[in-house]
């Protein structure tokens, strides 16, 4: 509703003879509008970045060189920072769909490990011809983390089990069975706890030299959920799911096995970032190929406001941040927590700027 | 004298839309001033400027002569205005005490410790309330009390908050012809005791009945003030309108086969007493059945049943065109069968808010794949004809297709409901207090839609509080109390004899 207030307005018979700012709500927000502010809130968070940076040591006439053309204009960095965007861009795009259907997916971790699980089946058990390995692991994967998502997912339909708790707890379920596999029947020959490697066959190749496949696997889901989103009756539904679970019920959009396929979808897509992790970064199933991920992955859903399309990019700004820290790490010795620091300031201009594309703000009289 | 408020010159806009162009509005101490307008007049608008929420692009407000600015409602209770929105600004799960600790502005005694705090309040609340000659409890939860209840929470709330200049935006919309009438009453006594009672409403009957003065408001300015006790009806409607109401067409009726029937229908409350009591009846194809009853009787729950958001405890819904029966119906299994709603709780149950009209209005035609299937909309289509049924219609305030539906004014809304739930020809209409909220222009409308929807076939079930929509629209009559259906009337309806059912029942 279009209710306006004025915090930090001065008090009545005071702001004689000043303007005061009023804040309304806008009517509709241009996608233009919303684009604009995005990329006005990231700019002002680099900024801040980088005031920080010089602050700690850092050479301003550096920053623009680590930062841009070390990080991106490198070929080895490029490539780096493709590799690390393609599973940053697949658990943004999870977060995302899920959160569209107010389905709060904090197991994004767990069900990456039963991507990495589903593919290292197939390896192990060398399915099917060697041409068509990498596509049976994709598939197996995608089954796996769609499986267990469904069980959070039941629970909440079924029995009212806040999925905040189930998907966060789940997350430490699937890490045991994951260390049950590597400390016992997969346990490598040279006895420690990992699989055996992927043969050169179960490896995501280079589609061009310095870019990996898996950003193609991403480009490609993302791309997908736009037209999905933008274009499908399923999205027009989650829309209204989004706006209003009673609207929508009453207006006979069929929640519940909507909020069920777009969870299952949810945890495909985590568990094919755990995939493109294991095979195209480690090369095997390893014990930690997954962590940090979860909260990555919320991070730029929330970003992106739940947009496929500005998942993709902001995944890809992530990856950036990440291998521009490491380089700082590795040059400057700033410390890690400076790196996280850069990704929470950038977190808060893009929160806060959410404020100016709801409101209008001007001066009156 | 000095007037008790005096707004003048009050100009707003809405991200370019002027809702209010150069609005006036005095009232005096002692009086009950009536401000009528169509729905979109900006009534509520400048309404919203004098108790704070609005911030004015220009314009002066003076509160008994000096010159005031306020920054928001907690300063305008400060100054002594409270107002009462026609949605209540309650906090639903809390107890009424809590409502009125909450809204409460700054006061001596605020250090002190919760509980003392907490008992001085509930004595407050104990007076004010004899003052308007009722009992409440003040631990008893909003979301337990009637609407009517809870209108008096906020008229409680305003005076313990030490409001001498009360507004009150349409509040016998929500309430029956009983507790209109003593709302109305009670509204008399304080203003005889010195408060300023200001009534927004578009119910010339009320303002002629209770109002010393009446402001009216056109388009965002103020076209008259003057005593309606000097004025007719019909001026009063022609300054209000601008021109003639649409007339109702009126045709003799004839029904078909029974399209819509409810076979003791049964639904408890939480605390196990029935809401709903093996209640059955049947609608026929050309027909309008009538649902009447006092607040609170059943009847919005029983429509709740209906349209598929609650589920029944026993009994059967059927539809006899597709021969369902239904024991624990879905609105999507409902809808199928040819079912529209017309909800009163609109924001729950019939828009998002937050989605645009577009998306409010073609959300019907998608599912049935009229835009195309699962995985390709067509959104030039749906633009198209949503644009065509916002014309049909008569919704306005759509300034592009792409604005929230939350930006509508009450009685656009509610066409553009209406607009989406009769594009399909429905074979069975649930319309629940339609028309509530509604100013005359509205009504009106929304009554010749469901006329033509009965006159093409559908059967029509009205649940209304308000009787007079009830005799004026339906062709037989059932009436609700204590969860029961406790008679039916035909036609010729007697008014008195309806409105015993109602209350001897209870």
């Amino acid at each position: 509703m279009a209710e306006a207030s004025s915090p930090g307005a001065p008090p009545a018979g005071a702001s004689r003879g000043f303007g005061r700012l009023t804040i309304e709500v806008r009517r509709s927000v241009s996608p233009q509008l919303r684009i604009g502010a995005l990329a006005g809130a990231i700019a002002i968070g680099l900024t801040i970045s980088a005031i920080a940076l010089v602050l700690a040591g850092v050479p301003a006439s550096d920053l623009a060189q680590e930062f841009i053309v070390a990080t991106l204009f490198d070929p080895t960095n490029l490539k780096a920072v493709f590799v690390q965007a393609a599973p940053l861009v697949l658990v943004g795009l999870s977060a995302a769909m899920a959160f569209r259907v107010r389905f709060w997916n904090l197991g994004i971790e767990g069900q990456m490990i039963f991507g990495g699980v589903g593919a290292t089946a197939v390896s192990l058990a060398h399915a099917g011809p060697d041409s068509t390995r990498l596509v049976a692991m994709f598939v197996a994967a995608m089954l796996a983390g769609a499986a267990w998502a469904a069980i959070p997912a039941a629970l909440k339909l079924l029995m009212n089990v806040n999925e905040i708790i189930s998907t966060l707890l789940l997350n430490y379920v699937a890490s045991d069975i994951l260390l049950h596999l590597l400390y016992g029947v997969w346990k490598d020959q040279d006895g420690f706890p990992h699989s055996l490697k992927y043969s050169a066959s179960e490896l995501i190749p280079d589609i061009l030299p310095g870019a990996n496949g898996g950003l193609v696997i991403a480009a490609a889901a993302a791309a997908l959920l736009v037209v999905v989103t933008a274009r499908s009756r399923a999205g027009v539904y989650m829309r209204f799911v989004s706006a209003s679970p009673s609207v929508a019920e009453a207006l006979g959009v069929p929640v519940r096995p909507l909020v069920f396929s777009t969870v299952l979808l949810s945890g495909a897509l985590a568990a094919v970032a755990g995939f493109v992790v294991a095979s195209s970064q480690e090369g095997r199933l390893t014990q930690s190929f997954y962590q940090g991920y979860g909260v990555s992955g919320v991070l730029i859903g929330f970003l992106a406001r739940n947009n496929p399309f500005a998942a993709a990019i902001v995944g890809v700004l992530m990856a950036t941040l990440v291998i521009a820290g490491q380089n700082l790490q590795v040059f400057y010795g700033i410390p890690q927590s400076m790196v996280q620091l850069i990704q929470a300031v950038i977190v808060m201009c893009v929160a806060a700027s959410d404020f100016l594309t709801v409101h209008r703000l001007h001066w009156a009289r | 004298m000095t007037p008790a408020l005096a707004l003048d010159a009050i100009d707003k806009s809405f991200d370019g839309f002027r809702a209010l162009d150069q609005a006036r509005f005095v009232a005096n101490a002692g009086e009950i001033h009536a401000l009528l307008g169509e729905n979109g007049a900006g009534k509520s608008t400048l309404m919203n400027v004098a108790c704070g929420l609005y911030t004015p692009d220009s314009g002066t407000m003076r509160l008994f002569g000096a010159p005031t600015r306020l920054s928001g409602p907690r300063d305008a209770a400060a100054h002594g205005i409270g107002m009462v929105h026609q949605h209540f600004k309650l906090v639903r799960p809390f107890s009424i005490l809590e409502n009125v600790l909450l809204s409460r502005p700054p006061a001596a005694g605020d250090g002190a410790p919760y509980s003392r705090q907490a008992r001085s309040v509930a004595q407050a609340i104990a007076a004010k309330a004899e003052l308007l000659g009722a009992k409440v409890d003040p631990r008893a939860r909003v979301d337990s009390l009637s609407i009517a209840e809870q209108q008096r929470v906020e008229v409680i709330k305003a005076l313990v908050a030490g409001a001498r200049i009360l507004i009150l935006d349409e509040p016998t919309a929500v309430l029956t012809d009983q507790e209109a009438e003593r709302l109305l009453q009670t509204l008399r006594r304080l203003a005889r005791d010195g408060a300023t009672i200001v009534l927004v409403t578009h119910k010339l009957a009320d303002v002629k009945r209770f109002a010393d003065t009446v402001t009216i408001m056109r388009g965002g300015k103020t076209v008259a003030e003057l005593d309606p006790s000097q004025a007719s009806i019909e001026e009063l409607t022609r300054l209000t309108v601008g021109d003639a109401l649409p007339a109702l067409p009126n045709e003799q009726p004839h029904f078909g086969r029974r399209r819509l029937e409810a076979l003791d229908l049964t639904v408890r409350r939480a605390d196990g007493a029935p809401a709903v009591d093996r209640v059955s009846f049947f609608v026929r194809a050309g027909e309008i059945y009538g649902l009447a009853g006092v607040s609170g009787n059943g009847q919005s729950e029983l429509a709740e049943l209906l349209m598929g958001v609650r589920t029944p405890d026993s009994g059967l819904i059927q539809f006899e065109d597709s021969g369902e029966a239904f024991s624990a119906p879905r609105p999507a299994a409902l809808r199928s069968d040819g079912a529209a709603f017309i909800p009163a709780d609109r924001y729950r149950f019939a828009l998002a808010g937050a989605l645009s009209v577009t998306d409010n209005f073609a959300i019907a035609g998608l599912r049935r794949g009229r835009y195309g299937g699962w995985a390709w909309t067509n959104i030039g289509r749906m633009r198209a004809e949503t644009k065509e049924a916002i014309r049909a219609f008569d919704v306005q305030g759509v300034r592009s297709l792409a604005q929230k539906a939350a930006l509508l004014s009450g009685g656009n809304a509610q066409k553009l409901v209406i607009a989406r739930e009769f594009s399909d020809a429905p074979g069975v209409v649930v319309a629940q207090s339609p028309s509530r909220g509604l100013d005359a222009r509205a009504t009106a409308a929304v009554h010749a839609r469901l006329k033509a929807a009965a006159d093409r076939g559908a059967a029509v079930l009205l649940v209304s509080d308000d009787l007079d929509e009830v005799l004026k629209l339906s062709n037989r009559v059932g009436v609700m109390a204590s969860g029961r259906l406790a008679a039916e009337f035909e036609q010729p309806f007697d008014r008195q004899e309806v409105g015993r059912a109602m209350v001897t029942h209870g």
